[in-house]
């Protein structure tokens, strides 16, 4: 589930440094590797470095659930309050982040 | 975010004209369409938080946009935040409650038990737009078939990228509604993946065998308009040093999302990029 808040983004200077750190680290770890070796390390270089970080996940560390029916039961279980995201469309659904 | 944590979370979408419309979200409803309501100095959403005390009984309501002006998405957090604090001061549940320990933490889209497939991240890298900067998760199930296709490669080969169409057509833009059918409002979907991959295998390690794959991918959509985009596919693979099936993906997608402005008659390109993992492994 997901849904969309602002100013969680890496800002562009965090994710300039982290390019460098990963280049860097890079460099150092591959001066004795074939080509197809750096292709891994390449790969996996930009993999780490655009995997979204813990906070740019914060939303998933929200308590979801799928439906109204099953907030509601939950709430009252754990006695916990609800956060209700009402959308007035005929397709909203941001239990797919691809709403 | 650290706000919302007390909170169970949930989402509903309809119209007002629905026959099942939840007796909660009516209450919200007349309040917001209440006829004769004094016309508000601050701007009118189709989206609205409503806060609800542990009985399910509205305790505060608003409009995700409220107050907030025109491309000031920080007085949007604050006005969110705002409203947030204003709407938990009321509920009396929260005031001194204790949360389970396992309440918060980081739960990703993943695979069910015994299954495997590939978790994608993905993320559009408008500047004009910081939400849809935030990255989309999906998983999606994979069976041991779908895994064929990037099956260790003895030698260099080449991979056809419409086979890998599963889990690439969840590669396009989060919230960008600009590629809707404008008669049912439903979103179009990836339907077309091309391009070829060079995967070609590495150096092994004494644990296991990687392999790269590597290639321009393109994407079309339903829209039947011919409208496409593309980007640099790469992927790393794992195998066992025994065994040609795939043990673990990592890559990205790196491409251009050519989005349209339909009121300056313009179009830009943004950097989309996708992150792909395997699951469990």
């Amino acid at each position: 589930m997901v849904a969309r808040t602002h100013g969680l983004h890496t800002p562009r200077k965090a994710r300039m440094t982290r390019l460098a750190t990963m280049m860097a680290l890079l460099l150092c770890a591959t001066g004795s590797l074939r080509a197809e070796d750096l292709a891994v390390e390449r790969v996996l270089a930009w993999y780490h470095l655009l995997r979204p970080t813990e906070k740019d996940l914060a939303v998933y560390r929200l308590n979801w659930t799928g439906s109204l029916d099953e907030a509601q039961q939950r709430a009252a279980r754990e006695g916990r309050p609800i956060c209700l995201v009402i959308i007035h469309s005929k397709y909203g659904d941001i239990a797919s982040g691809h709403c | 975010m650290a706000e919302l944590k007390p909170f169970v979370v949930t989402s509903w979408f309809g119209h007002r004209n629905d026959k099942d419309i939840p007796a909660v979200i009516r209450e919200v409803w007349a309040q917001k369409f209440r006829p004769g309501r004094p016309q508000q100095a601050t701007r009118q959403s189709n989206v609205d938080f409503a806060l609800l005390d542990a009985r399910g009984k509205l305790v505060h309501w608003f409009d995700a946009v409220g107050s907030t002006r025109y491309g000031r998405p920080n007085d949007l957090i604050t006005n969110t935040l705002k409203q947030i604090r204003l709407g938990a001061s009321r509920i009396a549940t929260l005031r001194g409650s204790s949360l389970p320990k396992t309440a918060n933490l980081l739960k990703l889209p993943g695979a069910a038990p015994g299954k495997t497939g590939l978790r994608v991240f993905v993320r559009l890298d408008d500047r004009r737009m910081p939400a849809y900067r935030l990255p989309v998760v999906e998983f999606v199930s994979l069976s041991a078939r779908d895994w064929e296709s990037l099956e260790w490669p003895t030698t260099p080969r080449t991979v056809d990228a419409s086979l890998l169409k599963k889990w690439l057509s969840e590669v396009y833009p989060p919230g960008v509604m600009e590629r809707v059918d404008r008669r049912t409002k439903r979103v179009f979907s990836i339907t077309s993946v091309s391009g070829s991959l060079s995967l070609t295998p590495a150096v092994p390690d004494v644990n296991a065998r990687y392999a790269v794959a590597s290639g321009r991918v393109r994407l079309g959509d339903s829209g039947g308009d011919d409208f496409s985009f593309e980007g640099d596919l790469d992927l790393v693979i794992t195998y066992a040093r025994d065994n040609p099936a795939v043990q673990t993906v990592r890559g990205v997608f790196r491409g251009s999302y050519p989005r349209r402005d339909r009121i300056r008659q313009t179009t830009r390109h943004i950097p989309l990029e996708a992150v792909f993992e395997s699951r469990p492994r």
